[in-house]
């Protein structure tokens, strides 16, 4: 009870901080509004004359979008960027030294970031939802909501890991920046961040489906819209555990060995 | 001649540091590199499910993302030091600026070049100029000619809202993300421009021309501007470069330095 106190604490720190970052909140936040109008426009466009497009109907195509800008701020909101840069200027230091594990440390900071970002973009939603009276696929069932509830957890999860590791380089280069704009690009195209993979041809899919990416955005999209069957929802929480627990022990893998090379430079 | 000289020691100063962080440097070129990659892929895959896009083809369509990306590239290479005029002012290089004997909007836009846009802007105009000549119509010396002067008054407009961001940052010493909304805005430019509906469209025209920055060039070598059009581009540049300018020389008479 005590050790959740602690981290809840950090949790609260974080979210006051992020609030009181005005320019910065504003203006990611922004960023998020001009991706999603101009996707809203894009797909509109694209469903002027036809009644469906690659297998979705109009307000399923819209959820999509307005799902995929929701899913960016949980999924991949994050302030993980600073672990690397703790790392770099010794700061890190006095983590280690402090009543802390880290790796529970930067997950409440995410989450506070997270939190704010995932309040913001309802609000966002809920405004275009209103100017461009928007009809959206709901789900029929109340089973729907859990099971994508619940693969948005994991897929928060997963890409906390593999952020948290990519955070890890900076035990090894002060240069990580580049790689980790390189991996989080990749990351947000692949994981149907920008549109439904299943427009894509087959053979890429297929390719795909063996990365982590798939089960951040698409999959919970794909409950959501209640285009998965039985079978493929099965398939996709198995590939988000076996990824959780493969991700897993590589974040501490990288920690343990990351941390034996840690050196305190600039501390 | 001498300006040219001075972009040319800026700009291997950049290099060299860019050079000094080869990780770094290479992930950032790969990352845009990927997204250009990405963002036709996305197109592609639309096109497999559709003939067309707001009336445009395939082609017609990549040619606006390749326009839109070709200014932005452009823009980011010549007025890379915009991104840093915060940190000019803070630190105190701004009054240094303004001893040297060269332009000060010269030696601010020039402080940085970025030379990973060259690695970029090379797949960008390959993939241009091999829309025009697979375009039907389009590899004709008018297409080309329209496109280059359009191409060019974009540029002058980006220029113009770099200038004006220039300018806010040395009158408030703040504003640290506005580059960040240019950036953002010009997005919207990515698709043809009739994917948006009037009202917005004619913001895109007037208000923050960024439809004439980004899309009035492709729109012109595919033959869909009127002449009214080209007189829209003058006009929108001219007054935004005269707003600017006017905005950078009253913001420059009231700096009163900051940090030395």
């Amino acid at each position: 009870m005590k050790t959740l106190r602690k981290y809840g604490f950090v949790f609260s720190l974080y979210w006051q901080e992020g609030l009181a970052q005005r320019a910065s909140f504003v203006m990611e936040r922004f960023r998020a509004l001009v991706v999603m109008t101009s996707l809203y426009y894009l797909w509109s466009a694209l469903l002027r004359n036809q009644t469906s497009f690659a297998g979705y109907s109009r307000p399923q195509i819209l959820t999509y979008v307005f799902g995929m800008s929701l899913l960016r701020s949980i999924v991949f909101a994050s302030r993980t960027d600073e672990i690397a840069m703790e790392i770099n200027q010794g700061r890190l230091s006095g983590y280690l030294l402090k009543p802390v594990y880290y790796f529970v440390y930067t997950f409440s900071r995410d989450l506070a970031e997270k939190s704010t970002n995932f309040i913001s973009s309802i609000i966002e939603i809920s405004g275009l939802y209103l100017i461009f009276h928007v009809v959206l696929a709901w789900p029929r069932s109340w089973q729907t909501w859990v099971l994508f509830i619940l693969a948005v957890t994991l897929a928060m999860f997963m890409n906390y890991l593999l952020n948290f590791m990519v955070g890890c380089w900076g035990f090894w280069t002060s240069e990580s920046s580049g790689p980790r704009f390189l991996l989080a690009l990749i990351m947000e195209f692949t994981a149907g961040a920008f549109f439904p993979l299943d427009i894509l041809p087959l053979h890429i899919q297929h390719i795909l489906q063996w990365f982590p990416s798939p089960y951040l955005v698409f999959f919970p999209l794909n409950i959501l819209l209640e285009k998965a069957d039985m079978h493929q929802i099965i398939n996709g929480f198995t590939a988000q555990i076996i990824w959780i627990i493969g991700l897993s022990l590589m974040a501490r893998l990288v920690w343990v060995r990351g941390s034996a090379n840690y050196g305190a430079e600039g501390a | 001649m001498k300006y040219f000289r001075i972009w040319w020691q800026l700009a291997l100063m950049s290099l060299k540091t860019q050079m000094s962080n080869p990780i770094a440097s290479g992930g950032y070129l790969l990352g845009k590199l990927f997204r250009l990659v990405f963002f036709i892929v996305f197109l592609m895959a639309i096109f497999r499910h559709t003939s067309q896009l707001a009336g445009y083809s395939l082609e017609e369509a990549a040619l606006f993302f390749l326009t839109f990306n070709a200014i932005d590239i452009l823009a980011q290479l010549f007025f890379r030091g915009i991104y840093g005029i915060r940190s000019i002012v803070r630190d105190g290089d701004f009054d240094y600026f303004l001893i040297q004997p060269t332009h000060l909007i010269w030696r601010v836009c020039f402080n940085t070049v970025d030379f990973l846009d060259v690695g970029t802007l090379i797949p960008v105009a390959g993939a241009i100029v091999y829309l025009f000549k697979r375009i039907p119509g389009l590899c004709t010396l008018h297409s080309a000619f329209l496109y280059s002067v359009f191409l060019m008054n974009g540029l002058l407009i980006a220029f113009a809202m770099h200038l004006a961001v220039a300018a806010l940052a040395v009158w408030t010493q703040e504003m640290d993300n506005t580059i960040w909304i240019y950036r953002d805005l010009i997005t919207l430019g990515r698709f043809p421009p009739s994917i948006y509906d009037r009202p917005l469209r004619l913001a895109m025209t007037y208000f923050i021309p960024i439809a004439v920055m980004v899309s009035f060039p492709a729109q012109a070598a595919l033959g869909k501007l009127s002449w009214h059009a080209l007189g829209v581009a003058i006009l929108m540049s001219g007054l935004s470069l005269i707003a600017s300018l006017s905005f950078w020389t009253f913001a420059t008479q009231r700096y009163t330095s900051v940090s030395s």
